[in-house]
């Protein structure tokens, strides 16, 4: 098996286990997942890795085979668990990419530590309050409603289970620990940190701000917001789309990440190379 | 046997295309389909029959919170009590309960309640739940945060209840830097406590522990016993067996003159109940992070249908609800109790959707006077 093929590790960390994707080779990028897509390597991570980078992929705190980690309760935590992710793997200064509730993360990770952020790549990221702008409840979605919320072009629904089988309560109860854990970082303030808005300017690294054309669940005014707030960034948007992003196009949202991250590239970034004094990362 | 009259409150008015255009009951059902005017004479009736059943000789009258419903129209139970306080003489007032978990402030709960102890002479006792799920939505209260803040909120009431000292309380979810009750309840060590389960693990362990009342929420009854059983077993694990009286089944009841009569006029209101007033989709009845893994995995495998999915024969054979002429009624509440291994109260609601005033006085009145002195020796 070439060494750049995808494989899952298993991270020791202090709260708990982290469990991660790793695939492809090149410049690392850090990818955080959105509130679905836990435990999944799929399409666009692999267009990724192919592109001649090294992804690693880890599930949040109490999503897919991750650990639940108590303690990390609320966003300001999630961003002291992946400082921490990023010290254990020796990750000094990666790309960083996250999707919607991952691109949330992201951003703050990239606010609290902007330089150890090489670039940083949001996907119509969460995290803003645009009262304006709301964006709809997606706790209080039937799985259909959640599904052409989701979707542009929404999917086939998939087969009804066959006559009198069973429901497969472990597939169930999995994804009510993801849904869970969401509701633990973001059922109020809803998907936001009111604070976040007024501290984008401390972002440093080069950024790009990608939204689908039509998100019908983050506002594209939340990305256009994103784009206006931080130093130096770039804005996109991916036609014929919906907030299923890197699930709907995933060759587009691969192509473009890809494009981005190559060119700011982190050899390119004296700050990146450079080795940190010893201690500060811990 | 002891016995209560268990009022819902419900705002039976509904829209006539209700089943077809609106999703739920709770929550997002328009307010403005609320009309005040009929809101004064229900509150005025309601509270009428609960007084009448503390006359027949009800052990307990029982009022209880929900939020934002048509299905019941107390958003808060202790105003009710407070009303009930001053107009009744026996029967113990029973608030099936402040739901802790949602409240933004439980100190408030331990005032309310030892103001009630007191105007009441002593007659209150004190549910707490943790509110149900679509309650989370709307009071913005995180569910994943609900069995903590509901431990929490209960061991500081009954901190603030029963300290003869001044103290600080400090938890996860709430900080108070001076408790200092005033009033202090009558009762002592303080009112006694009633917990609805609906087949959570962790419910039946904590209720065991402090030697609550376990009450029963909607279910048949095989399900009903299960959690009984499961009461019973957390009991026993702690080494004792539980008074009869802390086990409640709570349920419809409907006594007519005969079981004709008695189905005529029930049926509607068990039908709107199980139809209408408990409609709410599944993602707002169990929100992320309400249930614990334990517990989801037990209400899936109790494979309980959807409640509008049960017709009014099926509810009645599965022991959702009791109807009937007296002798009737008797016979099946009997039969629940050998079912289910015995209970020594029976939290009866007896107002539970669309009827008239004459049929839930004639109701209870029977029940009071036909089926209570046949059940009494039971327990």
């Amino acid at each position: 098996m070439p060494d750049d093929a995808p494989h899952e590790e298993t991270l020791e960390l202090a709260g708990g286990r982290v469990h991660l994707f790793r695939g492809g080779a090149g410049e690392p990028v850090l990818f955080l997942h959105a509130a679905g897509g836990a435990g999944e390597w799929n399409e666009f991570h692999g267009l990724l890795a192919d592109a001649g980078f090294a992804v690693v992929a880890p599930d949040h705190p109490g999503f897919g085979k991750t650990d639940d980690f108590p303690d990390v309760e609320a966003i300001d935590d999630l961003v002291y668990h992946y400082l921490d992710v990023m010290d254990a793997l020796g990750l000094r200064r990666p790309h960083v990419v996250g999707g919607s509730f991952g691109g949330w993360i992201a951003a703050e990770l990239a606010v609290a530590a902007p330089d150890r952020i090489g670039s940083l790549v949001l996907l119509s990221a969460a995290g803003l309050r645009l009262p304006d702008h709301p964006v709809p409840d997606l706790f209080a979605m039937t799985p259909g409603q959640l599904v052409t919320t989701l979707f542009h072009n929404p999917p086939p629904p998939p087969p009804p289970p066959a006559q009198g089988a069973p429901p497969d309560f472990d597939a169930i109860l999995a994804a009510y620990r993801d849904a869970s854990a969401l509701a633990r970082f973001c059922w109020s303030p809803y998907l936001c940190n009111p604070k976040l808005e007024r501290r984008l300017h401390r972002i440093k690294a080069p950024t790009l701000v990608v939204a689908p054309s039509d998100d019908r669940l983050i506002p594209i005014a939340h990305a256009r917001r994103y784009a206006s707030l931080i130093p130096s960034a770039r804005f996109t948007e991916i036609a014929d789309c919906g907030h299923a992003m890197y699930f709907e196009c995933p060759a587009e949202f691969a192509n473009i990440t890809a494009a981005f991250l190559a060119e700011h590239s982190l050899a390119d970034n004296a700050l990146a190379t450079s080795g940190l004094p010893n201690g500060v990362s811990r | 046997m002891r016995f209560s009259f268990f009022h819902l409150m419900p705002y039976p008015y509904l829209p006539d295309d209700f089943e077809e255009n609106y999703t739920s009951s709770s929550l997002t059902f328009p307010n403005k389909l609320f009309d005040p005017k009929l809101g004064v004479q229900l509150y005025k009736r309601y509270l009428d029959e609960l007084e009448y059943a503390d006359h027949l000789g009800f052990d307990g009258i029982a009022v209880n919170e929900h939020h934002q419903s048509a299905y019941g129209l107390m958003p808060s139970p202790n105003i009710m009590a407070a009303a009930l306080a001053r107009r009744t003489e026996k029967a113990r007032i029973m608030v099936l309960g402040n739901a802790i978990g949602i409240r933004g402030n439980p100190l408030r709960v331990a005032e309310e309640i030892a103001m009630l102890d007191l105007m009441s002479d002593g007659r209150v006792d004190s549910g707490f739940v943790r509110g149900i799920g679509w309650e989370y939505f709307g009071h913005s209260i995180s569910p994943t945060r609900s069995r903590a803040r509901f431990n929490e909120a209960h061991d500081l009431i009954i901190k603030a209840w029963t300290a003869e000292e001044m103290f600080q309380w400090v938890s996860p979810n709430y900080e108070y830097r001076y408790v200092n009750l005033w009033p202090r309840p009558l009762q002592q060590p303080h009112p006694p406590i009633y917990i609805p389960g609906a087949g959570s693990t962790e419910t039946m362990r904590f209720c065991a522990s402090h030697r609550y009342t376990y009450m029963s929420v909607y279910a048949p009854t095989r399900v009903v016993r299960m959690w009984f059983d499961g009461y019973r077993r957390a009991a026993a694990e702690l080494g004792y067996v539980p008074d009869p009286e802390k086990i409640a089944l709570s349920i419809p009841v409907y006594v007519g003159e005969s079981d004709s009569r008695a189905h005529r006029d029930a049926r509607p209101a068990v039908e709107w109940l199980f139809r209408k007033g408990l409609k709410i989709p599944g993602e707002l009845a169990s929100p992320p992070g309400y249930m614990s893994a334990g517990s989801l995995r037990g209400v899936l495998s109790a494979g309980m249908k959807p409640f509008s999915q049960l017709g009014y024969e099926e509810l009645l054979e599965h022991g959702y609800a009791v109807v009937g002429g007296p002798d009737t009624v008797a016979r099946r509440l009997r039969e629940m109790y050998d079912d289910l291994g015995g209970y020594g109260q029976l939290i009866a609601l007896f107002a539970i959707g669309p009827t008239t005033h004459e049929q839930i006085l004639r109701s209870a009145e029977l029940f009071a006077t036909e089926v209570m002195p046949v059940l009494r020796p039971l327990a």
